[in-house]
């Protein structure tokens, strides 16, 4: 995946001086999906391409001019809501998702509806663990693919948005929902799910993009007799145990591997009833796209008592360790740490925190945490860090192949973990405890610029609040994010240094992209009940 | 899972407030119906105690009375950040009602004092300097109008001793998320001149103060040269060595009378 930053901007240059006509015909077969890191003008997948750099190789909006960055459009969703899209765009289309399920295109010259389509979804519909929201869309070929609240995944005309077919992924009323943006492979829609809070069983399904029909489906907690089970303790830990897969993972194509992360454990905060490593919750897992069939894992938090999803962007990248190239992914994880892992074998080659911990005397050889005693929530309460909510969530990180940096919003906050008693009842809250947060001027934030193969800290540039912030990163030697309070800015990419910020008026909890169109670059990011794009004159 | 994400306007529109001190640490799941619903139900987002975590503190609701916060737990609020109660009886919607109402206020304390006497001293005070009761008073400090209803007597009590130490957190939907409010700041401009004040807002580059004038300043942060924020302290004066126990009793009366239930 490496590539030569000059060669990036070569194309980037070539692709913005090639102006495209302003058609709106949609089709995005796989191979355009394989090649969208060489074709920045589009923004394809929810991170951009299948690496999950979330990087434009873009650079008309660059150091330079990034000051006179200004407002092109705006679109104002239908209906509140937390609005966490991180669009898609192709071929002058971008598609948004809206609170909770409404999937709608948009014409990204102007921000006019193209078409907007809204589920049916139940009044008693039930989302335990996150608000009702939704993050994104996949295209492949001629069609969009959606997941809904109500725990379905549907397919729909890319040009229309008329409905080619619904399907139901798991049964809402046991507390499956899917909130996240599928990830469209070759022939193959991959979809995660949500509900670790109300006591499902995780696993993540590939669907024929065509029919709907389920292809495979890979549990992320094993079933009886099958490697792992046993890190559960008892058989009905298991069949409750959480291990939810609510984040869109990655893919590389050569190795014609999918790499997916997994959620908590469950009940989230008494680990007593489910004994062991519990097994794959809080990992990555390797998959073969084809079988679902597992390659490797690699389990960041066994036994997490904090709640500490490792649903994290899996970011793909190759550099140099040791004079050894080397296929990476590297991950920074809500537990505080940083992880470098071969992405071919699953060998873990370092992490080291990134924010404030105390909950484990680092990690051994193999990356498994030295847990220091004492750290688990309690019936009276005990403090530790990292919060609750992590030193890092669902939005993403980004790479710059240009700086070989890791850029992450990191949370620095602590929570005082409380230890309860769960009882399971179907489709009921299923968590056992709960923390309050050490908030407001005892917290803060930063985005931290990470040696990517290292995760030694080169810069930071601190901000006033914990929020859920994602970052972009630019060929324009460029990072840009957000804050809680609505501060939308961009930092320089070697630096930190700020180079602009506009107020947005709306909390961001949404990731940037950027794309270009008719000769221009474009940065979009939701804000509030908005989506901004932005652009220099 | 759990990204909770913010339900910010979610509690916007119930809960104008965490109060800090109001509640000290409880065990988990113990004591009151209405509080182990709390625990099931509404921790994963509100944080234990309603303090707030990714969503906004909930120890403080706006409802004026208890029907309108039994609409709005039941219901969901109409942004739809905060979903409905499933499953719940109209019963247990009461108890969780009540319990809510317990965080905001703090423990319940006998109020000792008369009122009309405490109305006294709060003139001698002058008091309406900074504060403002039904429409009338100065504006640096927080509207007293209803404060009964929003604090209890112990609250009351110590923020008239030593008003530093129970300054409320994200009892607005100004600066949510347990920020501390009625914070002294001191901003020192680049040619030397200094600006103290409450904060009023913030954001990660911005700041803004005002007076005790009541004139209010706008910064950039990157346009000083220092902002001092004064945790701890407080504009106000205390009043530990300056009132007697009987005149304090009274104080705390009249203010625990405002807006409380006749």
């Amino acid at each position: 995946m490496s590539t030569h930053p000059f060669r990036f901007a070569a194309i980037c240059v070539s692709l913005l001086l090639a102006l495209s006509p302003p058609s709106l015909g949609q089709n995005v077969p796989y191979q355009r999906l394989v090649q969208a890191p060489a074709t920045p003008n589009d923004w394809l997948t929810y991170s951009g391409n299948y690496t999950s750099q979330r990087y434009s190789a873009l650079t008309q909006i660059n150091k330079q001019n990034v000051k006179n960055l200004r407002p092109a459009w705006m679109y104002q969703i239908k209906k509140p809501g937390v609005f966490e899209a991180s669009p898609v765009v192709a071929d002058g289309v971008m598609y948004i998702s809206e609170p909770p399920s409404t999937i709608t295109a948009l014409d990204v010259r102007t921000g006019r509806p193209l078409w907007t389509w809204t589920p049916p979804i139940p009044d008693n519909v039930i989302v335990i663990g996150s608000p009702p929201v939704n993050r994104g869309v996949a295209i492949l070929d001629d069609m969009v693919f959606a997941g809904s609240i109500a725990g379905h995944l549907a397919a729909l005309d890319a040009k229309t948005g008329v409905l080619r077919w619904d399907i139901v992924v798991d049964d809402n009323r046991k507390g499956y929902y899917l909130t996240l943006a599928p990830l469209a492979l070759n022939g193959k829609i991959i979809v995660g799910v949500s509900g670790a809070e109300a006591g499902i069983r995780g696993f993540i399904a590939a669907y024929d993009p065509k029919t709907g029909k389920q292809l495979w489906r890979t549990y992320t907690i094993p079933g009886p007799g099958e490697p792992g089970r046993e890190t559960w303790g008892t058989a009905t830990a298991a069949e409750i145990g959480g291990s939810s897969t609510w984040l869109t993972g990655s893919f590389d194509p050569q190795l014609n591997t999918l790499y997916w992360v997994t959620g908590n454990p469950g009940p989230d905060y008494d680990g007593d009833v489910r004994q062991g490593d519990n097994l794959y919750t809080c990992s990555v897992l390797a998959l073969d796209p084809d079988t679902g069939k597992l390659k490797w894992h690699f389990q960041f938090t066994p036994h997490d008592v904090h709640d500490w999803d490792s649903n994290q962007i899996p970011v793909l990248f190759d550099d140099t360790i040791n004079g050894r190239p080397r296929k990476l992914l590297a991950v920074a994880n809500r537990n505080a740490f940083y992880y470098v892992i071969d992405r071919e074998t699953g060998e873990f080659l370092s992490g080291t925190p990134y924010a404030k911990q105390t909950w484990a005397d680092g990690l051994d050889a193999k990356g498994r945490p030295r847990v220091k005693p004492g750290n688990d929530p309690t019936v009276d309460g005990k403090q530790v860090w990292p919060n609750l909510q992590g030193s890092a969530n669902w939005y993403s990180p980004s790479y710059s192949p240009q700086t070989k940096l890791f850029y992450q919003f990191t949370r620095e906050m602590s929570t005082i973990y409380y230890k309860g008693q769960a009882k399971y009842t179907t489709g009921q809250p299923y968590t056992a405890g709960g923390g309050t947060a050490v908030n407001g001027d005892d917290a803060y934030a930063a985005i931290r610029a990470l040696e990517a193969t290292t995760g030694k800290l080169k810069w930071e540039f601190k901000l006033l609040q914990p929020g859920m912030d994602g970052v972009l990163s630019t060929a324009g030697g460029l990072v840009f994010s957000g804050t809680e309070e609505g501060n939308f800015f961009a930092l320089d990419a070697d630096t930190g240094k700020p180079l602009w910020d506009m107020q947005l008026g709306g909390p961001i909890h949404a990731n940037p992209i950027s794309f270009g169109v008719d000769g221009k670059q474009y940065v979009a990011i939701p804000a509030g009940w908005t989506m901004y794009v932005f652009g220099v004159p | 899972m759990v990204t909770r994400t913010i339900l910010v306007a979610a509690l916007a529109a119930i809960a104008s407030a965490a109060v800090s001190g109001g509640v000290s640490a409880q065990s988990f799941t113990q004591a009151a119906p209405g509080k182990q619903l709390f625990d099931a139900h509404c921790v994963d987002c509100h944080g234990v105690n309603g303090t707030g975590d990714e969503a906004p503190a909930i120890n403080h609701p706006l409802g004026a009375d208890d029907a309108a916060l039994h609409k709005i737990i039941r219901d969901g609020t109409p942004d739809g950040r905060m979903p409905r109660v499933r499953r719940m009886t109209e019963e247990e919607v009461d108890q969780l009602v009540a319990y809510v109402r317990v965080l905001s206020r703090g423990p319940n304390t006998p109020v000792a004092g008369n009122a009309d006497s405490g109305r006294a001293v709060y003139q001698r005070l002058n008091c309406a300097t900074c504060h403002v009761i039904g429409g009338q008073g100065g504006v640096l400090g927080p509207d007293l109008t209803r404060v009964g209803q929003r604090r209890a007597a112990g609250y009351l009590r110590q923020a008239v001793l030593e008003p530093g130490k129970v300054k409320p957190k994200g009892s607005t939907n100004i600066l949510l998320n347990g920020f501390s409010e009625y914070l002294p700041v001191s901003v020192v401009e680049r040619d030397g001149r200094e600006v103290r004040g409450i904060r009023v807002n913030e954001d990660s580059f911005t700041i803004q103060v005002r007076d005790s004038a009541g004139t209010l300043y706008s910064f950039r942060k990157t346009d000083v040269q220092n902002v001092d924020k004064q945790f701890g302290r407080s504009l106000m004066p205390g009043y530990k060595d300056k009132l007697s126990a009987a005149e304090t009793d009274d104080l705390v009366a009249y203010l625990a009378s405002l807006g409380a239930a006749k």
